[in-house]
């Protein structure tokens, strides 16, 4: 029966949950990873044990005297909200918005489960038992999460099958729409950024490389105080934080050289532009925008324009990461740079990376060639991959790789769970590798 | 959440947004194949031009549904919007976003009403069922129960939808209930016993609570209830076969008893009943796994909690000063010399 349900693809990131079907281009439901449960404030002398539920008014008509056990009738537990329903729900009195997920790693299973619980039945509306499941995860998870994932997704929910791959690994699959990808090589490296943090992975052979993987504490959220404080540096008349993440997302762009988009801009007077605001009263603002549409991106390339204690840019940690991986796969994760997640959106953003890398790529290689006396270098090629997907590109990559005839052979099944237990899921056959499709 | 919603949230956001955005924004072109419960799959996509929505459902057991009255139902819904279904799909409806109505109520109206497709293609045996049993009641109540005739006495055909591979929904009217039976099967022994506790559950609530008295009356057993005994090979036969072979076929019955809230109630608020009958009545098996992994999941809680304080009654029992054999990496321990 199971031949017909199309897989189950989430990937629970820290800041949004992405919830699909294998073999969509864009998946069904994003929404925040958080969840409201009620707040146990009044509860919380007893050892924060989950509060034992009192009787819905319905059950306690006739029933008289409360029996201690009727005393646990209840469904206090299923009172929460998820996604954009538990923010608002968050917003009124009662209830206490939690976020399962911190630094891409789940820290509270409780909250979790029963967030999985809804996304399944509420929103995919799914009967967890008829399908396959694609879970993603960081890379440099401990298998111990992979073990908790694994009980909860086949003793509570029962799927028929389960699939958890790595992110960075799903996002080199999702650049296989590319048209300047010709081979399906799982070898890369991954640059992830999306709100939090910045994730540089190398990826040989579908593997991370751990030891080599570096990240970089700017991302998106950064971009948008930074756009902020520029507003508010020019006193305009809004600068909240909603509106530095609309003008971020609709205006920014990376520019080639700042010193000379400066003088271009003072040049053509037309590139400043007008955003207007309307404010939840009705009224409009119109806000100025200059060189915030350059300079917000610009914080990768030169982080010293925002923050004190990290300088290193962008382009020269993707190189130091390329060089302290294995020199044997050095070539291959120069060839194959990969964006992924919503702060890399920005145009010429692929661009502008590649070109930088290859200025430190070819330096290096003139300084060694000067070094040996005479002899050549066959050069070494810098490619940094832009595709259409890029905002979700884990989600795409896994309805990519979930779609395929043989992902159900990758997965591991609830019987071979039952055999073997949770230590079943540390190792997965590698999906999309060598070999397949 | 404690009752599943009956509408297709999908289909419910995704028309909202295209609905209230089509004045401003250029519409997008979508194609997304997305399942529900039981197995039915949707397949939303714009064909021909970006403003023309296609929507179509594949149902298992369409083909029964069709039997009982279903593209009937489906016409009286969705008249105007029907298009001959796509290939691979039991039936299609097209929306055509530059002809919409012109108010929000209406429009909203609509997009509840899609989403509901699933609902509204399920629901024409038991709207058959109502019929028929609003018939015989009319039938019946001219006789005393002794002198009825033998047809009002048994009532109906049963009806028997094969909506998953090994479950089924057997709906059958008597001139005084209608009873619908669930045929459940469980493959988890864990799920089973948890099943076990909700069905008692339905039937201890009922007697406990007053006002749960005149709620529908659920039964349970293992083997066939009497209602099919009279079906014609197959369903028994089912019925037996997965009981003797796994032992895990739990029939469940639930007869509605809309009699008496037909007689009680003015007419208006019957109809508004059963439509919510009947849509209660199809999620009960999704409510019912809904329910099992939702209980799993707080004894899951509770067992996590008491597993931390195992954890700090542990570490705390821990002794301050602990002497420890030291060695070195070749394996030689020192001596503290005396």
């Amino acid at each position: 029966m199971a031949n017909q349900t199309p897989a189950v693809v989430m990937d629970n990131g820290t800041g949004y949950s992405k919830l699909g079907f294998a073999g969509n281009d864009s998946p069904s439901f994003v929404f925040p990873t958080a969840i409201a449960t009620k707040a146990a404030g009044s509860a919380g002398s007893s050892a924060g044990r989950p509060p034992v539920a009192n009787k819905p008014s319905f059950l306690g008509g006739g029933g008289g005297a409360s029996s201690n056990l009727s005393a646990k009738r209840g469904t206090e537990d299923l009172d929460f909200f998820i996604g954009d329903e538990a923010l608002a729900a968050g917003q009124g009195p009662g209830y206490g918005v939690n976020y399962p997920i911190r630094h891409g790693q789940i820290e509270n299973w409780d909250h979790m489960e029963r967030f999985w619980s809804n996304s399944i039945f509420k929103y995919l509306r799914v009967e967890p038992e008829d399908h396959y499941f694609l879970l993603t995860e960081p890379p440099l998870n401990p298998p111990e999460n992979r073990e908790n994932t694994a009980e909860i997704m086949f003793e509570s929910f029962n799927c028929a099958g389960l699939y958890i791959a790595v992110q960075a690994v799903l996002a080199l699959a999702a650049s296989w729409t590319s048209s300047k990808v010709t081979d399906r090589s799982l070898t890369g490296t991954v640059i992830d950024s999306g709100d939090g943090v910045t994730h540089v992975i190398p990826v040989a052979e579908g593997y991370v490389i751990g030891s080599s993987i570096k990240s970089i504490p700017i991302a998106g959220r950064d971009i948008t105080y930074f756009v902020q404080n520029l507003l508010r540096d020019r006193a305009e008349p809004d600068s909240s934080l909603k509106t530095a993440e609309k003008v971020k997302e609709e205006y920014c762009y990376v520019s080639p050289d700042i010193v000379k988009e400066f003088a271009r801009y003072d040049r053509e007077p037309d590139r400043f532009l007008k955003h207007t605001v309307t404010a939840p009263n009705g009224r409009s603002i119109n806000i100025d925008i200059g060189y915030e549409r350059f300079l917000a991106p610009e914080i990768f390339f030169n982080p010293e324009i925002y923050s004190s204690d990290f300088l290193t840019p962008l382009p020269n940690v993707v190189d130091g990461v390329i060089q302290s991986s294995p020199i044997d796969v050095r070539r291959g994760l120069y060839k194959n740079i990969v964006l992924s997640g919503g702060s890399t959106l920005y145009k010429d953003f692929g661009r502008r990376l590649q070109r930088d890398i290859r200025h430190l790529v070819d330096d290096r290689i003139r300084a060694s060639e000067a070094r040996s006396g005479g002899a050549r270098s066959g050069g070494l090629d810098v490619a940094v991959v832009t595709h259409k997907r890029q905002r979700h590109g884990p989600w795409f990559g896994g309805s990519l790789l979930g779609q395929t005839p043989e992902f159900r052979s990758y997965c591991h099944t609830k019987a071979e769970y039952d055999e073997i237990g949770p230590s079943i899921v540390r190792r997965f056959a590698l999906l999309g590798g060598p070999g397949s499709s | 959440m404690l009752l599943l919603d009956y509408q297709n949230v999908l289909i419910e956001s995704l028309l909202t947004e295209r609905f209230s955005g089509y004045a401003s924004a250029t519409p997008v072109s979508i194609d997304q194949v997305v399942s529900d419960f039981d197995g039915v799959t949707f397949h939303l996509s714009t064909p021909e031009s970006k403003s023309k929505i296609l929507i179509s459902i594949n149902v298992k057991c369409f083909k029964e549904l069709v039997q009982y009255g279903a593209q009937e139902v489906l016409e009286r819904e969705y008249g105007p919007y029907i298009v001959s279904p796509e290939p691979g799909y039991d039936f299609s409806v097209q929306i055509d976003l530059e002809n919409l109505p012109a108010e929000e109520e209406a429009r909203n109206d609509l997009i509840m009403k899609l989403a509901l497709l699933k609902r509204n293609a399920m629901a024409a045996p038991f709207e058959r069922a109502f019929d028929e049993f609003n018939k015989l009641a009319e039938e019946a109540s001219q006789y005393t129960s002794e002198s009825a005739p033998q047809g009002i006495k048994e009532g109906g055909e049963v009806m028997a939808i094969h909506y998953r591979e090994e479950e089924a929904i057997y709906i059958k009217a008597n001139w005084d209930r209608v009873t619908v039976i669930f045929s459940t099967v469980f493959r988890e022994e864990t799920d089973r016993i948890f099943g076990k506790v909700f069905l008692q559950e339905f039937v201890d609530a009922r007697r406990r609570v007053l006002t749960l008295q005149n709620a529908p009356q659920v039964l349970f057993r293992n083997d066939p209830p009497l209602e099919l005994a009279g079906v014609p090979g197959l369903s028994t036969k089912e019925g037996e076969v997965s009981y003797v072979t796994f032992g895990m076929a739990r029939n469940i019955s639930t007869s509605i008893s809309v009699l008496t809230r037909a007689v009680l109630f003015p007419r208006h608020l019957t109809a508004q009943r059963r439509y919510e009958n009947i849509s209660h009545i199809q999620t009960f098996r999704d409510y019912f796994h809904y329910h099992i992994k939702a209980s799993k999941a707080y004894i899951h809680t509770r067992m996590r909690k008491r597993t931390a304080d195992f954890l700090q009654v542990l570490n705390r029992a821990r002794p301050e000063n602990e002497e420890r054999e030291r060695k070195t990496a070749s394996g030689r321990t020192f001596r503290v010399q005396g």
